[in-house]
């Protein structure tokens, strides 16, 4: 992949993140802590919600810190995706003014979702410690579980921002969408209330690679009571998971680089 | 990659090299453009499939250019002139690769700046300085060609004092000196230049003008312009393109006769 690594690119690339990320928050009083704070205050409702009053942690240890996780990548996932498939629109009249590779848009999109989630990260970790949770190397794993979900993401946001270009539907229906994911995954529940239900639901659902990043990320940060795709639906479904990222990611690429061509002209 | 397209790349590279050989800066050859124009409100899902539905396609052709071919050597001044609708900026779009051809080849041998409008990615929230870096990235510039070059286009639009201040602040003006300032002093092999010349006050374009003289034979520009007057005095060159061909080529005196002749 040559493209990624020429300078001209990469100047550009960089010159858009920092423009996006000094502008995000300009003139807020709060500024950046606000990307701090909408997390911090969505967990705080699912916390009383389903810990105080619905009691839905059961025996999963350190549950509230086990509900901030699936919060903290959620919000990343759907950011990542928000911003990413807008960006083609959102940057079109530089796109119809000046030749560059288009794909350096929607990276440039994704990128403060990227930094917003690391420093998200951190924030979990420090709740997770004063929650009592021992560090062990298994913390580690978190990074590939991290860099799987934001290539779901950036597959996603190509293929769909690509097809947003022409029907500007797409980013609304995209919208509806992951409100119903949400419920899909297994975010503010606990996985062993679908198990009790129906095993055969609960296996399903953690087929969806953001159940399976979710899960992992749970797994090997947290509790190792966190039920993973790899207990729950076997490994050759873990890998189906990966599998599925790859695929989505490899035709969305394909399909972009056929269509980014003539955005100039339909954007 | 399929390979016609890989076929054409070879084809495109052995252009290149070619016209490297040479002292030909850009080739066009046998250049098609034409757009597709929705005919009705065929934005969105909904039109797209009722449309298809109905069996129609949404959307008219619209051939801009049709048959375009010509050379610019090395440190020539040329002007492209036409009216309004003929297939200029079409044609700039072109050369800048923002869009690709129909059919037919454009080979640059060379950095290629375009200015198809100035001030692109211009953000009001931004100061001039940080415009500056960001449009020069835009541009193709890394951070240490634009260290170079920063100092002089500061200079040149007469802005020394106001580089740290947002550009909302600027007045319109001041605005358009610093976009403009971009425009000229970035340091490409050829220049591509849309309706950008008559900025600022008399006293700017004074200078200006007197730059452009200065460019003559060491910087190879395509000016794309309604003013006569600019073409005779700074171009080497003209082409009038009416209709999505060129109609009259040559010396800019003959080309801008011919381009008065448009309306009578």
């Amino acid at each position: 992949m040559g493209i990624f690594l020429s300078k001209k690119n990469h100047v550009l690339l960089s010159e858009l993140v920092k423009t996006d990320f000094k502008l995000r928050y300009q003139g807020s009083v709060l500024g950046y802590l606000w990307a701090l704070i909408k997390p911090l205050m969505m967990f705080a409702i699912l916390y009383v919600v389903f810990c105080k009053i619905l009691r839905w942690g059961g025996d999963i240890p350190h549950y509230p810190v086990y509900l901030l996780v699936g919060t903290v990548f959620w919000n990343f996932f759907t950011e990542c995706t928000g911003q990413g498939i807008h960006a083609i629109e959102v940057r079109g009249d530089l796109i119809r003014k000046i030749s560059f590779p288009k794909y350096i848009v929607v990276v440039s999109a994704t990128s403060t979702a990227v930094i917003n989630v690391l420093i998200n990260i951190c924030v979990v970790i420090i709740f997770a410690l004063i929650n009592g949770v021992t560090p062990t190397w298994s913390w580690l794993l978190v990074l590939p579980s991290l860099i799987e979900l934001y290539i779901l993401a950036l597959g996603i946001s190509l293929l769909l921002g690509s097809i947003n270009v022409k029907y500007r539907d797409i980013g609304s229906i995209w919208e509806v969408i992951t409100q119903a994911l949400f419920y899909a995954v297994p975010i503010i529940y606990p996985v062993k209330m679908i198990t009790t239900a129906s095993p055969l639901a609960a296996k399903i659902l953690l087929i969806n690679p953001i159940a399976q990043v979710i899960q992992d990320v749970r797994h090997n940060l947290i509790t190792t009571a966190a039920e993973t795709t790899w207990e729950v639906s076997g490994m050759v479904w873990g890998f189906v998971a990966i599998a599925i990222v790859i695929v989505i990611f490899g035709i969305s690429v394909l399909y972009f680089r056929k269509k980014a061509k003539y955005f100039a002209e339909e954007v | 990659m399929k390979w016609s397209d890989r076929y054409l790349k070879k084809m495109k590279k052995q252009a290149a090299i070619e016209a490297a050989n040479t002292n030909v800066a850009i080739k066009v050859d046998g250049l098609y453009k034409s757009f597709k124009l929705p005919t009705e409100r065929a934005w969105g899902l909904k039109q797209a499939f009722f449309n298809r539905l109905k069996g129609i396609k949404g959307f008219r052709k619209q051939e801009v250019l049709r048959g375009i071919s010509f050379e610019v050597k090395r440190g020539e001044f040329l002007g492209i002139v036409g009216r309004n609708g003929s297939g200029k900026s079409t044609l700039l779009k072109l050369l800048a690769e923002i869009y690709v051809p129909d059919k037919g080849s454009v080979s640059v041998n060379g950095t290629l700046v375009p200015f198809i409008e100035l001030g692109v990615g211009f953000n009001p929230e931004l100061t001039g300085r940080e415009n500056i870096y960001l449009n020069g990235a835009l541009l193709g510039f890394s951070n240490s060609e634009m260290d170079k070059m920063y100092d002089e286009i500061v200079r040149f639009a007469e802005l020394e004092d106001f580089m740290d201040q947002k550009l909302k602040n600027y007045s319109s003006g001041m605005q358009v000196r610093l976009a403009f300032s971009i425009a000229i002093r970035a340091r490409g092999d050829i220049l591509i230049l849309d309706e950008v010349l008559a900025v600022g006050d008399a006293a700017f374009q004074e200078k200006c003008n007197d730059y452009f003289k200065s460019l003559h034979g060491n910087q190879t520009v395509i000016l794309v312009t309604h003013d006569m007057a600019n073409v005779e005095r700074f171009c080497d060159r003209a082409i009038l393109i009416d209709d999505g061909k060129i109609t009259c080529e040559g010396k800019p005196s003959k080309v801008t006769k011919a381009y008065m002749k448009l309306w009578n």
